[in-house]
């Protein structure tokens, strides 16, 4: 890895600790430029910590790191869009007076800058806000407004910090939709998240942060290739009742039930194509299908080490009930 | 290093979203100019509203019986009238005079109108003879104290016995003191009332001494009258008037009043926009375009907009008054000049403070342990008006007036004073002064960068040190 002029964001050896507490250690990273980058982990994992040594809000400890080719974000602050997982908005400012303000401090020109605030609030349908108070806006609706903010003056390298958490499956799809356009636009995108199947729906390339080191660095396709889990999911006419059947089936490891229908386990070295032609050649089915690792899974895995006991699952609870957990980390 | 349009763009707005609100307008505009209106019209129904008047008898029980006619005399309405017209004269000319000349026509016209507005005491004196009992004169005015209220005001009601021994105006052979006099008071009586009738009394024995000892009273009057004439003081220019009176005590409170005033606003209004930019979490999205540094000065630029505001305008209003008053020279324009360093200095070092402590904490209650102690230093200055005014050169003084953070209020207000201290001392002030403004706000861009990030614990004086070591 190099600190070439093609990478967006390059990281050697990163570390970063407060106090006694060590947020960050040794993360290598190579972004580049044009790439959509999902940094994923559960809460408290250090993915707003590196986002914000990225940002230069932080500084690390040790470690080597350039932004856009310089040496600190500081020097290209105006080329890079940035929505923090801490976002507010003035409340008193109108929507209007806050995104142009935004624009200003971001170094835009205050001519032509409403116009384009304006182009902006209508593309994600807030056209007739802009003269109200940031505080009469919904949660949802100051969510776009603090989205158009980080892109509102065309950055290159564009940081999103849980940039879904808040929001409406309908605003959700709105946002991935103009995070879509920014990535096609040719612009390098990375964001963070720790609901794992969001990641998957976006991005091109993983990051994965597990108690401030990293333990995945890959592209999606790559990662689905390398934990295939070598099972089927079958849903057989007749449910679970016909486990213990489908157990004898030459090729089948062992067979779970899960929810509705059942997880097919295959023996080593026995093709999931073959498999399932044998299993409907032997058995009724509803549907079947190869199962696809979840990053959810893959997180699961490298971090239990490939056990399914208990811990497993209670780590897998514990990545649901994220959601909802108080993200409240210390900054610094 | 900074980018000085992001800064400026941080401060336009920190100066709108304060000044240009309605609550900055009414507050800082519309509130003193009521408070005034205000104090005038308490002072205007103070004037107007006296308590009623004591009417009623005086029993004088003269023992002496020499002192009941010229006391008598002496509190006839007549009299009583014509002597309280003239207090209310004297004090009149008393009070222009001790104001050094800063009131104006219409206040004059008002204590004129006041003076005429007086109510004095009346009194009826009923003689007695001179060796009655005092018992049955007590006894009628505790009845008439239990009886009916209503006649309370009535001549006829006994508000006062007086008894004067006989050898009051002379004294009996061998004996080294004059003899007393005591009286007795119905309840609730005016304080003027009661003095009146007792000094009365006792200029009415002290007339009749002198005339016993067979001495003039107008030439005890003259000899004990030393006038002088107006004190000089001699300095390096030549001889001036001593100047005295509250204008000498008006100019340098004026001073320190408007420096503390104009830096105190500007920085509360900091630490508010801080913990709020704070709590609303706006901060993060501005440091994604802005650095720490960049933010903070932006604020503490945009604060001293709002303070240099309130300087201006309340000082106009100052200079207006005295050049309305014809006491333009009572303030040199220098001193002005000086209002205005001074003030850039002192809100550097508290606005830093501020800025600090706004980054550090949560909310505004968390605030106020960390401001304790930046307020009581605001508050030295106050405590030291009265020996820095005093003499403004003495040793206190100047020592003051080197320490910062309150060496601007002390020197502006040796610099208003009627003895202002040297040049090299005023310029030695700033330079310290300017010294001290680098480190303050060193120190709060230190706190600032670290805390504006910080959430959770409210920070005390050692984490904040802490934090210094670490930025």
């Amino acid at each position: 890895m190099t600190n070439g002029a093609d990478l967006a964001v390059s990281m050697q050896g990163v570390r970063k600790t407060f106090g006694k507490k060590v947020a960050v250690e040794g993360i290598d990273l190579a972004i580049p430029e044009g790439s959509i980058y999902g940094f994923i982990g559960p809460n408290g994992a250090g993915k707003t910590t590196t986002i914000r040594m990225i940002m230069s809000i932080l500084f690390p400890d040790h470690g080597e790191l350039s932004v856009l080719g310089k040496k600190s974000a500081v020097d290209s602050k105006d080329r890079i869009g940035y929505l923090p997982e801490e976002r507010g908005i003035y409340k008193k400012m109108k929507v209007g007076a806050f995104l142009k303000h935004m624009g200003r401090l971001k170094g835009l020109d205050s001519r032509g800058l409403g116009n384009t605030v304006m182009e902006w609030l209508d593309r994600v349908e807030l056209a007739e806000v802009h003269k109200k108070k940031c505080e009469e806006l919904s949660k949802g609706m100051q969510q776009k407004v603090q989205f158009i903010a980080s892109v509102l003056h065309d950055p290159d390298l564009i940081i999103l910090d849980e940039p879904f958490s808040g929001l409406d499956p309908v605003n959700m799809r709105l946002l991935r939709n103009l995070i879509d356009e920014q990535h096609s636009a040719g612009k390098t995108v990375i964001f963070s998240t720790h609901v794992m199947y969001q990641a998957e729906q976006i991005c091109d390339h993983i990051v994965m942060i597990h108690e401030g080191s990293k333990v995945l660095d890959d592209t999606l396709d790559d990662i689905r290739a390398r934990f295939d889990p070598r099972a089927i999911h079958a849903d057989p006419v007749g449910g679970h009742a016909m486990l213990e059947q489908i157990t004898q089936v030459p090729g089948v490891a062992h067979v779970t039930p899960v929810d509705s229908a059942l997880e097919i386990v295959l023996d080593q070295g026995v093709e999931p194509q073959d498999a399932m032609r044998t299993l409907l050649n032997t058995h009724p089915m509803n549907r079947i299908e190869i199962k696809r690792p979840t990053l959810e899974d893959v997180f699961i895995e490298i971090v239990t080490g490939g056990e399914r006991g208990a811990d497993a699952a209670q780590l897998r609870a514990d990545l649901l009930a994220g959601n909802t957990e108080d993200t409240q980390e210390v900054a610094s | 290093m900074m980018n000085l349009s992001k800064v400026m763009r941080v401060a336009a707005r920190e100066f709108a979203s304060t000044a240009l609100t309605k609550g900055f307008i009414i507050g800082a505009l519309v509130l003193p100019v009521v408070m005034v209106g205000v104090i005038f019209v308490v002072v205007v129904i103070a004037s107007t509203q006296q308590p009623p008047a004591d009417t009623g008898t005086i029993y004088l029980v003269d023992r002496s019986k020499e002192v009941s006619p010229v006391a008598s005399d002496r509190l006839s309405p007549e009299q009583v009238e014509e002597r309280w017209k003239a207090r209310a004269e004297r004090i009149k000319e008393a009070a222009s005079g001790f104001m050094g000349g800063l009131m104006g026509k219409k206040a004059e016209q008002a204590m004129d109108s006041t003076a005429q507005m007086i109510k004095f005491p009346e009194f009826k004196v009923i003689v007695t003879e001179p060796d009655a009992d005092l018992d049955p004169l007590k006894a009628q005015l505790r009845d008439q104290v239990a009886g009916d209220p209503s006649n309370d005001k009535n001549l006829d009601t006994v508000i006062a016995i007086v008894e004067i021994d006989a050898n009051a105006t002379r004294k009996a052979d061998g004996e080294e003191d004059f003899g007393v006099y005591q009286a007795f008071f119905r309840p609730k009586l005016n304080d003027e009332t009661i003095g009146e009738i007792e000094s009365s009394v006792r200029w009415s024995i002290r007339e009749l001494r002198y005339e016993n000892a067979g001495i003039d009273r107008g030439t005890v009057s003259e000899l004990d009258n030393v006038n002088s004439r107006d004190s000089q003081e001699i300095t390096e220019e030549g001889e001036r008037k001593e100047s005295s009176g509250l204008s000498n005590f008006m100019i340098p409170f004026a001073s320190l009043m408007l420096l503390l005033m104009a830096s105190m606003t500007g920085g509360q209004y900091l630490l508010t926009t801080t913990v709020e930019e704070k709590s609303n979490r706006v901060v993060e999205v501005l440091l994604s375009a802005v650095s720490p540094l960049e933010l903070m000065t932006g604020k503490i630029v945009g604060q001293m907009g709002v303070g240099l505001s309130l300087l201006t305008i309340y000082n106009g209003v100052g200079i207006g008054a005295l050049v309305l008053f014809n006491r333009g020279d009572l303030v040199s324009p220098i001193t002005y000049l000086y209002i205005f360093v001074f003030f850039i200095l002192a809100y550097f070092m508290f606005a830093s403070l501020m800025a600090a402590i706004g980054s550090a904490v949560n909310d505004l209650r968390e605030a106020q342990s960390l401001m304790t102690p930046v307020m009581m230093m605001m508050i030295l200055p106050y405590i030291f008006f009265m020996p820095v005014i005093r003499s403004p050169n003495s040793m206190f003084s100047t020592i003051t007036s080197f320490i910062p953070p309150i060496s601007p209020f002390i020197m502006i207000m040796r610099v208003a004073s009627n003895d202002p201290p040297p040049v090299w001392q005023v310029l030695l002030a700033i330079g310290l002064n300017a010294i001290a403004v680098v480190l303050f706000l060193w120190f709060a861009a230190k706190v600032f960068r670290v805390g504006l990030l910080m959430f959770g614990k409210p920070p005390n004086l050692r984490t904040l040190i802490k934090w210094v070591r670490m930025a």
